[in-house]
This record gives structure tokens, C-alpha cells and sequence, in this order.
């Protein structure tokens, strides 16, 4: 009935593997505890025992291929109850590593982002760019630690000894910040799609499953839909993936990254909201609609009083991050050794996504008070790290944000997981 | 002859509640034997202090040289009824045989008394017609005699030597440490057992038993043979005579013969190797392809089923057969007895050996796999198995290969090795991941047979009448083995004790034990000899079979039947008995037609007097039917006594007697029982056949034989065979014993009615 399949075992895979955080997947002898306790593998072709033998053979093919991967949201049950301690969860997760590693182009960053080693360059190249802006400005405004005054009629902050802090003047929006990240979010982009390219590439060997009473698939743009209805803003598949007895940090985990999902829309409202503001202002002026550009500029103008409601949305944001940051981090720091691992991935997402909340609510802070001698060098920290969350977000974990929304996308299209309203 | 006796009866545990034990008493004392009877007395509790006190002084008083305990049964308090060694003692199971498991017949009430009376008169008159025995004590040898100088030898030699005990060594090849020494290393003989792999350290073996003065080690030679028995052999090493007080049989094993692993494409395929050879690879510097190369993957084939495609496991071969094959018999014409005095040991070697060694295939293939990550780490291992066979511990050892990234284990069934260009394709079905599979390697490695040194020669070259080589080891496939269960060292030759791969397969670890445990059984034996007892498994038995060469008619049964060769003869055929070989079973005395062999307290006529103790009524309403159990001391007696101490009842008619072995069932007993008007007569005895549970072998498997002969006699008489029946009944069948019993009895009376000769 099955096929012949040619197994030619490739160690070099195997020892990568263990590297990115599956290091005892050796151990797995076959029982299949895991895929019967997972609250979430389909009854058809259940992972992840199946992924625990491919990894066990190094069938690269396989496993680069498999769309399981993203089906997991890694509550850990199955490394739980695992009798040998093979962690399959670790595995899966390990998995993924690789892929945020190998799915994108540049293979030189997806190398540097899956080790410490590799921190110091990824954080040289914005540490260089924004260093080189901070000195060729202070040169210009005469200040390492400028303070200033808003100019109304030229649209510009001009260098007085007892002004504010405006971060807008050390590093103007217009010629450095605005343009770099442009060009970052681009980069992202292009690289996401190269990503999701070879994603979707190799989930085309996935085989299609047949569903009794299913008139015809899905449209992936359906289900796409689907997954951003139910699985982003609701997160259902996360929120199921939990054991009868879940303890209080399981449940608060899909919260807390839930509620950091919401505050990074949040954020990134407002980020909208003020560069459509100060470029839309500038759009409309340069269109000679000089009235309307003048209340689209005010919209978005920076810094802006704590009344704003823009504000108050970047204020809400900062909160349910950083009570999402530590519900995420509670439950990492409290996890047993014996039964889940946190990686290097994990680690370094985490950390950063601490920095920018740090460096961004520290940075307002030092600025309101003042302390133009903490508040400068914190900006200059948000914003290498702001870089290198974007730049690098489709090698980084952070990447399951596209990745997992496509493979969640296809697995619904092919009938591997249900649509939301079939639950 | 006991002659003075005094008899108790016991009043404990339910007896006195159920006889009246007084009146048993009297019975025995103004009875048909009160002439033997001095002293007939009862006793609330006979073992208690008291009561074995009272025994004590009678015996002091009266000068008494036998005790019958009517109590309970023998296998119970034989601790406490012990009066020195001038006083004889019987035991009367009134407990288990009478009152816990009596079973009331209305038709004939009472039944208790007489069944407490006939078992008393059985044993008063058993113990009327036995004697102490008187073993003749001569001097023995000490010296062990160790035949092979591989890891077990040398440990063997080593064991007995720090015991006190002088050794020969006898090696084959021209240096020590056999198959170990060609080893590179071995999975885990101690310590961390989840080592990768461990050093065997048999140079240092070697070097101690070269340094150790009460070790002799002759090399380059074999045992050309022993004669003798032990204590008193003469062992003939290199045309040198020897004075050897036991053996240990340490002759290893050879590999199995290749042509039984074509199947999996050695001897085809070029890069296809034995574990054998890729062992010698590993060894002598490096794991090499035929081109000479470093292999970057090499894969162990595990699964053996393509080679056991037709192996058939159900027949024993000529074993099971009538023993046709002794040498010579007497009734041959002429030029045949020529024929058959050439001695030909045939070769038991078979695909079977690759299923028996699957512990170290399995093992060895771990092993190895270990040495590919370690003689060449960028290489892979793969190890394919039907049956991962890691008992015990060596689970670690599993473990860690399976933690390896560079082994890759898989069960797997495989089905075809096949060479692909340089490299070999092995097809495996019901693998792990659910498909068929194809796996290319660079080299394979497939297993090597276990195969026992005495599959395909004599190896003790025995000067036994019986001939040179151990009986019967077609039933193990030539391993030298007779009883595994019980007796681990036991060979079918008394004083020689098998130990390591010679016995069966086994890792370094256990040959070290097993050379420990067969060295002991080799010391056992000689401290045995020479006190003129029995090694085992009658350890300290005192009697041995007596003849009475008078009345000997030459028939050689005796010699013939022997289970351990025992007896020799001289060239009229007239028994010549070796008592340190002999186990007895009794065996000969049940074999003698004209009944001249006897111990001294287990005999033709005291048992055959014991039956006719028995009391049967004329007719079978006068008084219910009679059955005679004969049941075997070893398994059948002990079930009994369980089953009865489980609260299980059988018809009261029946009377056990307990023998030796079913092998020591003469037919006279048979015939005199139902001369006697016995209703029927069974025999309980061990399995027999291929996997044989009698402790001497052959005893139950004989009896069986001899009572087809028994039954076509009763036949010619008018007497039913049906009569006489043998039951296999192991140890732990003390639940359906007494169905067994019930159903015996139920068919004779109701099918066949009473004995025809009852009454006369």
C-alpha cells in the first residue's frame, strides 16, 4: 500500500537541530503519548510523534515541509507527560526556529540571529547608522544633548540653551528616521514575501485531506480572513491549547500574548496616525490645500500633550505591553528545565521586546523630567531596537506573526485544521 | 531393617479434631506389624517441643531405630523430625492426604478411618524394609579441570583457584583469552551502564591467571579424554593423564557458518560483513569498505526474519524419537554392530542459532554502532530490528545509543539487501514511520550465529558406555544443556558443569557469573563425592543403587536407560556402577526386569509391600473402589500438598505413594496392585517431550514408554490398559490435580468397573 521512501538520514540536520533547541529529541522511543494528549493534533496523521521520528532520522525533506509545525502553539502537555523526557514541544518549537532560519533570504542573518554570537553585528548596523546621525547633528546644533524651541513659522526646532527635549531635533524625523525605517519596513516585506514564497512552496507537497460533507475548499483569501477573525484577534487555537489542568500561568500566557498583540496594534495606530499626520501635512501644504495639511500636521505633531487621544492610545499600548510582556516572562522563568526549554529564539524576542517597551516608556519619561542626559542615550537604545525588531523580524520568532497567520491560512484552506466557524 | 519403631500420631492441625488419634494408636500397636511396633503413641502436637521431646525419649529409653510421624507431610517440619543418623524416619501425611483433603462419600461413610489406617501400614512397612545407607567413602581428586581459557575459562580457573582448589586449564588455540581477547570492546560489564562502551581487560585476566601457582594452563591442546567419574577422573590432555576431581566446560562458541545468512545478501554482495568480521575490522585498525575506504554510513541489520523463512521449531529431531539410536544393539546382525561402533556426531548447527544469539544480536549491533560514532564521528549507524532485545539493565545501553544523533535505530522488517553502485540498499517494511523504506549504505553488517563448541563435536570426549558426547543436545540445538530451569550449570554428565556461550548465548557479563556458578557446582561436586552423597539434585543423599549381580541377566537396560550414563558395563554386559556419576533417580531400578536393583531405603520390595498395605474390599459395594497414585517427589507430591492446603478435597479411595522420579516406577508395582484388586493405578510425573520438566531428564518420558509395555501385559491378562494411566502435572497445577484425581477415579468405576482379579 505505502510507498518506498528513500531514508538517507542526514546527521549534519539532526546536530542542527539539536543546536536551535532539540536537544533531546534522540530520547523519543515511539509511544506516542504526545500525540494523543496534544489538545489540538487533527486525529488524522497526528503530530507530533511523527515529526519526533523524522527528526530522529534527520529527513530534512520532511520536516522543512510540514505544516504541523505552526498547528502547535506550544503549551508544552505533551513534553509534560513525555515517559523518556524527549520533549517533543522543544522539538516542534526547534522547528520553527529553523524556519524563521531558513525561510527567508540572507542566510547570513537568519545565522546570526539563531546564536548569541550573532548579536553584536545585527546590533552594530542601527547602533552605526543612528551613532553617525547622532554626531554629524550634534555638530550641527552645537549639542551631544540639545534642547529646543518650536519655530511655528519655518516648521522647524530651533537649538536654544533652555528648551526641551525634543528627540524630533536630535534625530529629525524627515531625513533620518522617517526614511530609514521606511526602507526597513520595506526590507521586511520583500523579505516576508520571499518567506511566505517558499512557505507556501513547500506546503504544496502537503497532502490534501479529504473532509466528508466539505463541499469545496476555502479560498485562501477566506480563509485567511478566517484566521485573522478567529485566530489572530481571538486566538482560538491558542486559547485550546491547553490541557484539562492547566495551570494559571498556561492560561495567562495566551493572555498575555494576546494582550501584547493588541498593544502592538496599538502602537502601531499610532505610528500610523502620526506619520500620516506629519507626511500627509506635508503632502497636502506642499498641494497647496495649506488649511486642511495645517490640522492633518497638528493631528500628528510630536511631542504631543497627554490629552490627545493618540497619546492616550500610545499610553494604553505601553501598559498592556508591558503587562503582556510580564505574564509571557513569568511563565518562561517559571518553566521546569526537565520538561520545556526556552531557546535562544525565544530569549531574544522576549529581551527585545522588553528594550523597546523599556527604552520607549523610559525615553518619555527622561523627556518630560528633563533629564536630557538619560533621556538622549534611552531614545538612542528604542531606536536601535525598533530597527532591529523590524529589520529583523522575518528570522526572528517574532516571524510567526506572517508565518503562522499563512500556514494557519493553508492548513484551513486544506482542510488540515477547521475553519473558526466549524469549531 | 528398622526393627524397633515407635509410632506417633499427631492430634494437630484438624487431625485429632477428625480421628480419634488414641484409637489410631491402639490400632497400631496390636496390628498386623505390632510385632515391629515398640512404642504406638498419639500427641496433641507432635512437633511441638513437648512432643518431639517425647519422641527423644523414647527413643533414648527403648532403644528405637525408627520413627513413623503420622503428622503431616514430609516437605513440612522435616527440620523438626530429625533424630540423628542411626534412627530411620518415616512421615505419614494424615494432614494432607487424610484430613485436609478428605472428600465424604455417603455411600460408603466414614471413609477418614480407613484411609488414616492404611497410610499408617504403609508406613510402618516402609520403614520395616529400609536401611541406612553405607556409602563407600574413597579418595578423591580435587583438582578442577577448566576445558577453554576464554572469558569464561579464565574466570572459571580464577574462582576456583581462590577457593583453594587446583586447577588445569586446557585452551585450545595457543594463547589465552578466546573470543574475548579478538574483541575491541564490550557494552557495559559493570559500573555505569549507559556506557558507550567499556574495555574487556583480558590481558590482565590472562596475566592473573598465568601468575597464579594453583592454576596449570596447557595450551595448544584439547581434552583428548576423560575417563573415569567424578572425583576419580582421569582426564587425558595432550597424552598426558590427569587426576581431576570435576569439569568446568568453558568451550566457548564459534561463529555461525555464513551460508544461513545469504538471504541478507552476504557472500553477494560485496559490501555485506559478519558482526564477526566488522568486530576483527574494529579491532586490528579501523572499519574499512571493500574498496578500502572510510565508510560514511554503516547500517546493522538486527531483523533476522528473511533468514528463518522455513525454520520449523516444532519437531525435536531424533530426541523425540525411541532411543533406536544407542550404540549396537545386541539383537543387530553382524555387519551393522561394525557400522554402529563407528561413532558420527552430527552437526546441530541451523538458522535457529541466529534466533537464539538475537539478545547479542541485538546488543552487539549497539555496540557497534557505538564503535562507527567512535573509530569514524562523521559517519552514520543504522540499526534496523525486528525485536530490540535489551532485557534487564542493558536498557541503559539502548538508551544511549538512541541519544546519539549518529545512530539511527528503526524496527523495521526487512526484505531485500541489494547492491546499488558502491553502495548497498537495504528494504525494510513496518518501519517506525509507517512506509516502507530504502536505506543506502556503505557497508552492512549482519549477525553472526552464536553456535556452541559440542553442536558439532563431542568436546568432553567421555570414555562413558553411553558414548563421548552429551545425550540428546539436539533438543537444545547443541547447546550443552539439560535442565535450564532449575539446574543453570547441570550437563547431562554428572561432574560437568557448563558455563559461558557454550551453555547459551550470553555477553562477557554472564559468562563471568556463570564460570563463578559452574565452578562452585565443580567444587560442590567433588565436596560431594568424597562424603559418598549425591551432588544434585538429591544434594546430599546418602543411599545409591544397590545390585544384586546374581540374579543379573545382562539385559542392559539399566546401562542403556541411565539419563547421565552412570553405569558402564564390562564385556558380558554386567552393570559397573559409578556412584559419583549417578543421581539417584532410580531410573535403573525401575528399568530392571528381573528387579535386582535397590537402594537401601528406597526399593522394589518396600514399595511394593507399601501398595500391598493398601486394604481393598472384595468387591466394590463391600467398601468402594481402590486407586494406587504413584506421584513424583519433585513436582506431583508438592502439588498435591498445595492443594490440599488450599482446602481442595479428591475421592477417598485413592493412596499416594511418593517416588523418586517416574523412572523408578517398576513394573512389578503395577502388577502387583492389581493382582492385588486395585481399581486403577496413576502415575504423576513431570512433562515430558521436548520440553522436558523431569529433574532427571528422561525419568517421566521413560515411564510413559514403559507403561505401553505394562498396559499391553495387563491387556493379554483381561485387565483394562485404561487401568494405568500417567498425567504430566507440573508444579503449579495444584488447581487441577484434583479434578485429575477425581476424573481418573470416576472413569475406572464407572467405564470399566472393578478389577476383574478383585477378590481372588
Amino acid at each position: 500500500m505505502s510507498n518506498t521512501v528513500k531514508v538517507q538520514p542526514d546527521l549534519k540536520f539532526v546536530k542542527e537541530l539539536q543546536a536551535v533547541g532539540g536537544d533531546s529529541l534522540k530520547k523519543c522511543y515511539q509511544c506516542a503519548t504526545c500525540s494523543v494528549v496534544c489538545p489540538l493534533s487533527p486525529d488524522d496523521n497526528p503530530y507530533p510523534r511523527k515529526e519526533m521520528v523524522w527528526a530522529q532520522w534527520g529527513l530534512k525533506d520532511r520536516l522543512v515541509n510540514d505544516i504541523d509545525i505552526w498547528l502547535c502553539h506550544n503549551c508544552g502537555t505533551c513534553s509534560d507527560l513525555c515517559p523518556r523526557g524527549a520533549k517533543p514541544g522543544d522539538l516542534l518549537s526547534a522547528l520553527r526556529n529553523m524556519a524563521y532560519r531558513n525561510l527567508a533570504p540572507l542566510p547570513i542573518i537568519g545565522k546570526w540571529m539563531s546564536s548569541s554570537a550573532g548579536m553584536l553585528p545585527l546590533a552594530a548596523i542601527p547602533a552605526l547608522i543612528y551613532g553617525i546621525i547622532w554626531v554629524l547633528m550634534a555638530g550641527k546644533v552645537g549639542s551631544f544633548l540639545p534642547r529646543f524651541e518650536w519655530d511655528a513659522a519655518n516648521h522647524a526646532w530651533i537649538p536654544t540653551a533652555d528648551g526641551k527635549i525634543v528627540f524630533g531635533g536630535l534625530f529629525p524625523g524627515d531625513y533620518t528616521i522617517d526614511p530609514i525605517f521606511m526602507a526597513v519596513f520595506a526590507f521586511m516585506l520583500w523579505a516576508f514575501y520571499a518567506g511566505v514564497r517558499n512557505m507556501i512552496k513547500a506546503f504544496d507537497a502537503q497532502p490534501k485531506t479529504f473532509i466528508v460533507g466539505r463541499k469545496s475548499a476555502p479560498t485562501m483569501l477566506a480563509a485567511f480572513i478566517d484566521t485573522v477573525k478567529y485566530e489572530i484577534l481571538q486566538h482560538t487555537q491558542f486559547n485550546d491549547c491547553n490541557d484539562a489542568d492547566a495551570d494559571e500561568l498556561d492560561v495567562k500566557r495566551a493572555k498575555g500574548h494576546r494582550w501584547l498583540m493588541f498593544a502592538f496594534i496599538a502602537l502601531l495606530i499610532v505610528t500610523g496616525v502620526v506619520a500620516t499626520g506629519h507626511w500627509g501635512g506635508w503632502l497636502l501644504r506642499t498641494l497647496g490645500i495649506t488649511g486642511l495639511g495645517e490640522i492633518v500636521s497638528a493631528i500628528g505633531h510630536t511631542p504631543m500633550p497627554f490629552y490627545h487621544p493618540i497619546k492616550l492610545l500610545a499610553l494604553v499600548g505601553a501598559g498592556l505591553g508591558v503587562y503582556g510582556l510580564v505574564a509571557l516572562t513569568k511563565r518562561r522563568v517559571n518553566l521546569d528545565a526537565a520538561k520545556q526549554s526556552s531557546s535562544w529564539y525565544d530569549w531574544y524576542l522576549i529581551t527585545l521586546v522588553w528594550v523597546v517597551f523599556g527604552t520607549g516608556i523610559g525615553a518619555m519619561v527622561f523627556r518630560v523630567m528633563g533629564a536630557g542626559l538619560l533621556a538622549y542615550p534611552t531614545y538612542y537604545v528604542h531606536l536601535i531596537s525598533v530597527f532591529m525588531l523590524l529589520a529583523y523580524l522575518p528570522w526572528s520568532k517574532l516571524g510567526h506573526l506572517v508565518y503562522r497567520t499563512v500556514a494557519l491560512s493553508y492548513a484551513k484552506k486544506i482542510g488540515r485544521i477547521p475553519m473558526g466557524a466549524d469549531k | 531393617m528398622a526393627e524397633k519403631l515407635g509410632v506417633y500420631i499427631c492430634g494437630g492441625c484438624d487431625i485429632g479434631a477428625n480421628l480419634d488419634v488414641d484409637a489410631l494408636a491402639q490400632f497400631v500397636a496390636g496390628g498386623k506389624h505390632s510385632a515391629a511396633v515398640t512404642v504406638a503413641k498419639a500427641n496433641p502436637v507432635l512437633c511441638s517441643p513437648e512432643g518431639k521431646a517425647e519422641i527423644e525419649a523414647d527413643i533414648a529409653a527403648q532403644g528405637l531405630d525408627g520413627v513413623v510421624c503420622c503428622a503431616c507431610t514430609p516437605r513440612a517440619k522435616w527440620d523438626v523430625f530429625r533424630f540423628g543418623e542411626k534412627v530411620q524416619v518415616e512421615r505419614v501425611s494424615l494432614r494432607e492426604h487424610c484430613v485436609w483433603s478428605f472428600q465424604d462419600d455417603p455411600a460408603f461413610p466414614g471413609q477418614m478411618e480407613v484411609i488414616a489406617k492404611d497410610y499408617i501400614n504403609m508406613g510402618v512397612s516402609k520403614l520395616t524394609k529400609s536401611r541406612i545407607p553405607a556409602p563407600e567413602i574413597t579418595e578423591s581428586y580435587k583438582t578442577v579441570l577448566v576445558v577453554g581459557g576464554g572469558y569464561a575459562g579464565l574466570n572459571a580457573a580464577l574462582n576456583a583457584a581462590s577457593l583453594g582448589y587446583p586447577v588445569v586449564l586446557v585452551e585450545k588455540a595457543d594463547t589465552l583469552g578466546g573470543k574475548a581477547a579478538t574483541m575491541y570492546k564490550s557494552f557495559p560489564l559493570s559500573g555505569s551502564f549507559g556506557d558507550k562502551t567499556q574495555e574487556i581487560g583480558v590481558k590482565e585476566l590472562i596475566a592473573e591467571v598465568q601468575a597464579n601457582d594453583k592454576i596449570k594452563v596447557i595450551t595448544g591442546t584439547t581434552v583428548e579424554s576423560l575417563a573415569g567419574a567424578p572425583a576419580k577422573y582421569k582426564a587425558t590432555i595432550g597424552g598426558t593423564v590427569y587426576e581431576i576431581g570435576a569439569v568446568v566446560m568453558a568451550t566457548g562458541w564459534v561463529p555461525g557458518k555464513t551460508k544461513f545468512l545469504a538471504p541478507l545478501g552476504y557472500g553477494k554482495v560485496k559490501n555485506v560483513v559478519t558482526s564477526a568480521e566488522f568486530e576483527a575490522m574494529a579491532k586490528n585498525g579501523g572499519i574499512k569498505t571493500a574498496e578500502g575506504k572510510a565508510p560514511t554510513s554503516v547500517a546493522f541489520i538486527v531483523d533476522t526474519s528473511l533468514l528463518m523463512k522455513g525454520v520449523n521449531y516444532d519437531a525435536c529431531g531424533a530426541a523425540c524419537a525411541a532411543p533406536e539410536d544407542m550404540p549396537c544393539k545386541e539383537d543387530q546382525p553382524a555387519e551393522a554392530a561394525d557400522e554402529c561402533e563407528v561413532f558420527t556426531y552430527e552437526d546441530k548447527e541451523s538458522a535457529k542459532h541466529l534466533a537464539y544469539s538475537s539478545e547479542l544480536t541485538s546488543l552487539v549491533a549497539l555496540k557497534q554502532a557505538n564503535y562507527v560514532r567512535e573509530l569514524a564521528p562523521d559517519a552514520m549507524a543504522y540499526v534496523i530490528y525486528d525485536h530490540m532485545m535489551v532485557p534487564g539493565i542493558n536498557e541503559k545501553y539502548y538508551q544511549t545509543a538512541q541519544d546519539d544523533p549518529g545512530i539511527m535505530l528503526t524496527k523495521g522488517t526487512v526484505t531485500s539487501v541489494e547492491e546499488a553502485g558502491s553502495e548497498v540498499v537495504i528494504k525494510a517494511k513496518n518501519t517506525l514511520i509507517g512506509d516502507d523504506i530504502a536505506i543506502s549504505a556503505d557497508l552492512v553488517v549482519v549477525p553472526t550465529a552464536i553456535v556452541p563448541t559440542t553442536a558439532a563435536d563431542p568436546t568432553m570426549n567421555f570414555v562413558y558406555r553411553q558414548g563421548p558426547a552429551f545425550p540428546d543436545l539436539d533438543l537444545f540445538d547443541g547447546f550443552a544443556d539439560s535442565n535450564y530451569i532449575c539446574f543453570p550449570y547441570e550437563t547431562r554428565r554428572t561432574g560437568v558443569y557448563a558455563a559461558g556461550c557454550v551453555r547459551q548465548p550470553m555477553g562477557l557479563g554472564l559468562a563471568a557469573e556463570d564460570a563463578a556458578g559452574a565452578a562452585l557446582k565443580a567444587i560442590q561436586c567433588i565436596e560431594s563425592a568424597n562424603r559418598g552423597v549425591s551432588v544434585h539434585p538429591r544434594s546430599g543423599d546418602l543411599s545409591f543403587p544397590e545390585f544384586n549381580f546374581m540374579r543379573c541377566t545382562q539385559c542392559k537396560r539399566c546401562t542403556e536407560e541411565c539419563p547421565f550414563g552412570a553405569l558402564d558395563d564390562d564385556e558380558k554386559g554386567t552393570p559397573m556402577p559409578n556412584p559419583t556419576r549417578c543421581r539417584r533417580c532410580g531410573t535403573c531400578m525401575g528399568a530392571c526386569p528381573e528387579r535386582v536393583i535397590s537402594f537401601a531405603n528406597y526399593g522394589i520390595d518396600q514399595i511394593g509391600s507399601a501398595i500391598k498395605e493398601v486394604k481393598v474390599p472384595d468387591t466394590l459395594d463391600a467398601g468402594g473402589p481402590r486407586v494406587i497414585i504413584l506421584a513424583c517427589e519433585n513436582d506431583a507430591y508438592p502439588a498435591l500438598d498445595m492443594a490440599a492446603m488450599r482446602g481442595r478435597s479428591w475421592s477417598p479411595y485413592v493412596r499416594f505413594l511418593s517416588v523418586r522420579c517416574l523412572g523408578s516406577v517398576n513394573a512389578i508395582w503395577v502388577a502387583d496392585a492389581m493382582s492385588k484388586g486395585v481399581d486403577g493405578l496413576l502415575m504423576l510425573g513431570c512433562k515430558y517431550g521436548d520440553d522436558y520438566q523431569c529433574h532427571f531428564v528422561k525419568g517421566s518420558e521413560l515411564c510413559n514408554r514403559r507403561k505401553e509395555n505394562i498396559a499391553e501385559s495387563l491387556g493379554r491378562l483381561g485387565v483394562e490398559p485404561e487401568r494405568v494411566e500417567q498425567y504430566e502435572v507440573s508444579i503449579d497445577m495444584y488447581d487441577k490435580v484434583p479434578d485429575m484425581i477425581d476424573d481418573f477415579v470416576s472413569n475406572i468405576v464407572n467405564n470399566f468397573g472393578p478389577n476383574p482379579f478383585k477378590g481372588y
